[in-house]
């Protein structure tokens, strides 16, 4: 073959990439899937012969795992919901920032998104317990005379997961709000329409897209996340996370940690599908409108 | 007409908020690797650089830092090569199933990396490579690639191709083209790339803790281990503390000498 045919260079130069993704990465799916129907005996991590629904079985038969999907749904959406409502403004601030600020208010967004789980929940151990700087704070103040209990609770891990996640809210947002035009909101202003009009009828119909992203992201890294949830909720919060990482690491019962992940790739999936078919509508609304 | 001057207060104060509660547990985790006693509280007693000395000193923890520092370095560096390859093939040559490729590249930024990790702790323990360097490696390598094929993409795309014919038809080989033209031209997306593998690898607990065995144990994975078990240890903080000041460093310095948000 000839090396300097585009196509064949092409090719030679995805090779590495494809072929690590592919293998090391798109592979390990199939064989969860494929586990998912299997079991191990009693003490060994041998597969049985044969497939079988037990493990499926079993995920609804016992409420606490249901138990524990439940409950990672509503905090997940409730994370979500809070990133959403705290990040909108932020987004919008630094999409119409002008200054040289706006380079250093995204770079700072980057921080949480590359510390990994663990250090920024270590910072949050000492933030919201019991002797925190939370804590301390409000009792110096004479606010409040014993300690609000965080750590251990949902509401310390739905904290974290926030602090966690805002970044993947933030940057889609300021994605989608900074190709909005600057004179939209100037004209709804002109004609007399209130800051709360402006931002329901003009900026959140245009956010729209960013807003799908940053949720969809958002959620799946929550309802995900398995370090926040463990370290902030003390092992006393049991979610999708903390129970699939229980089976596989510490259980070691891989089947059925397969399967458990398996039901989680298919919601996400599900998800993905209707946010994108929700995508399709308002794109198609949208050229009816125009 | 301008939008009101109130608005624009309220959402800068809304702002500043959000950035502190964002930025808050990385300034407490500094704040308290500072504080002498061996349990923080706030407001903090009396100050010392003692856990700074205690962590220095042991080697406990060095070792650990040690392997997560072996395991970034050669990951970043294939995750460097490999992706920056791919990324080049992307912008500058056509071909059929671009966006299946582009697909395939970045999945590991879309799909739940747990998941995938509990996929991957049985397929290594079948083909007998859990714990071992190469299994760990290999999996840093995979989930910083997506980072360097974004970066990089971004990155050619800014670079006029006629720079590279024009070397070429001046007789510069393939092979210098690449080292005099492209290398040069591209160093800064180059530099971003291997700022991100690196931290992204350095920090990772997530595969990490399924897939690491007894031998190769990183900082992230024994620090885990530790809040599961026996809560927090002082000397972690100080540890902790000074790789958030290098990360908030590199993003700042990133920020201005490199314009790292315009790779987002």
């Amino acid at each position: 073959m000839n090396s300097s045919n585009p196509s064949s260079k092409a090719a030679l130069f995805l090779l590495p990439a494809v072929l690590l993704s592919a293998v090391v990465f798109l592979l390990p799916f199939v064989w969860l899937v494929y586990t998912s129907f299997k079991t191990q005996g009693s003490g060994s991590l041998l597969l049985a012969d044969g497939l079988t629904l037990k493990n499926y079985g079993r995920l609804l038969d016992d409420l606490y795992f249901v138990q524990a999907f439940g409950r990672t749904v509503w905090m997940s959406a409730l994370a979500t919901l809070l990133c959403l409502v705290i990040g909108l403004p932020v987004a919008r601030l630094i999409a119409t920032w002008s200054g040289r600020a706006k380079g250093l208010l995204l770079a700072l967004m980057l921080v949480p998104l590359v510390s990994g789980a663990l250090l920024p929940s270590l910072g949050m151990i000492h933030f919201l317990g019991p002797l925190g700087v939370v804590n301390g704070t409000l009792k110096m103040f004479g606010l409040i005379d014993t300690s609000i209990k965080f750590l251990g609770t949902t509401t310390g891990v739905i904290l974290g997961m926030v602090q966690a996640f805002l970044p993947l809210m933030v940057l889609p947002l300021v994605n989608t709000l900074s190709r909005m035009p600057r004179d939209v909101e100037a004209a709804a202003n002109s004609l007399g329409a209130a800051p709360v009009r402006v931002w329901l009828r003009v900026i959140l119909p245009l956010a729209m897209p960013g807003i799908i992203a940053g949720s969809v992201l958002v959620f799946c890294a929550a309802f995900t996340s398995f370090v926040t949830p463990q370290v902030l909720g003390q092992g006393k919060i049991a979610t999708f996370g903390t129970v699939a990482y229980q089976q596989a690491a510490l259980v070691l019962d891989w089947p059925f940690a397969s399967t458990l992940a398996v039901v989680v790739l298919v919601a996400i999936g599900l998800l993905l599908i209707l946010t994108a078919q929700f995508n399709r509508l308002i794109a198609r609304k949208r050229r009816i409108a125009s | 007409m301008r939008p009101s001057i109130a608005a624009r207060v309220a959402q800068t104060i809304w702002t500043v908020l959000a950035y502190a509660f964002l930025l808050a547990p990385i300034l407490v985790l500094i704040l308290a690797s500072f504080n002498d006693a061996k349990f923080f509280r706030f407001p903090p007693q009396s100050f010392s650089l003692h856990w700074y000395e205690a962590a220095a000193a042991s080697g406990e923890y060095r070792s650990a830092l040690a392997s997560s520092s072996i395991i970034a370095l050669i990951a970043g560096t294939l995750s460097i090569l490999v992706g920056s390859l791919a990324a080049f093939a992307l912008v500058r040559f056509d071909m059929p199933g671009k966006r299946w490729i582009e697909a395939i590249l970045l999945a590991p930024l879309v799909l739940p990396l747990i998941v995938w990790a509990i996929a991957l702790l049985q397929i290594y323990a079948w083909l007998g490579m859990s714990g071992t360097l190469v299994g760990l490696v290999l999996a840093h390598a995979v989930i910083t690639v997506p980072y360097t094929v974004r970066i990089m993409v971004s990155t050619f795309e800014r670079i006029d191709p006629v720079l590279e014919s024009a070397a070429a038809s001046l007789g510069a080989t393939p092979f210098a083209v690449a080292r005099r033209v492209i290398i040069p031209l591209a160093m800064p997306g180059l530099v971003t790339s291997a700022a991100f593998s690196l931290l992204i690898s350095f920090n990772d607990v997530i595969v990490s803790s399924l897939i690491a065995g007894a031998r190769w144990i990183t900082f992230p994975v024994r620090l885990y281990a530790q809040l599961r078990s026996e809560g927090v240890d002082p000397i972690t903080l100080a540890i902790g503390a000074t790789i958030i000041a290098v990360i908030l460093i590199a993003a700042i310095v990133g920020e201005y000498a490199l314009k790292w948000s315009r790779h987002l």
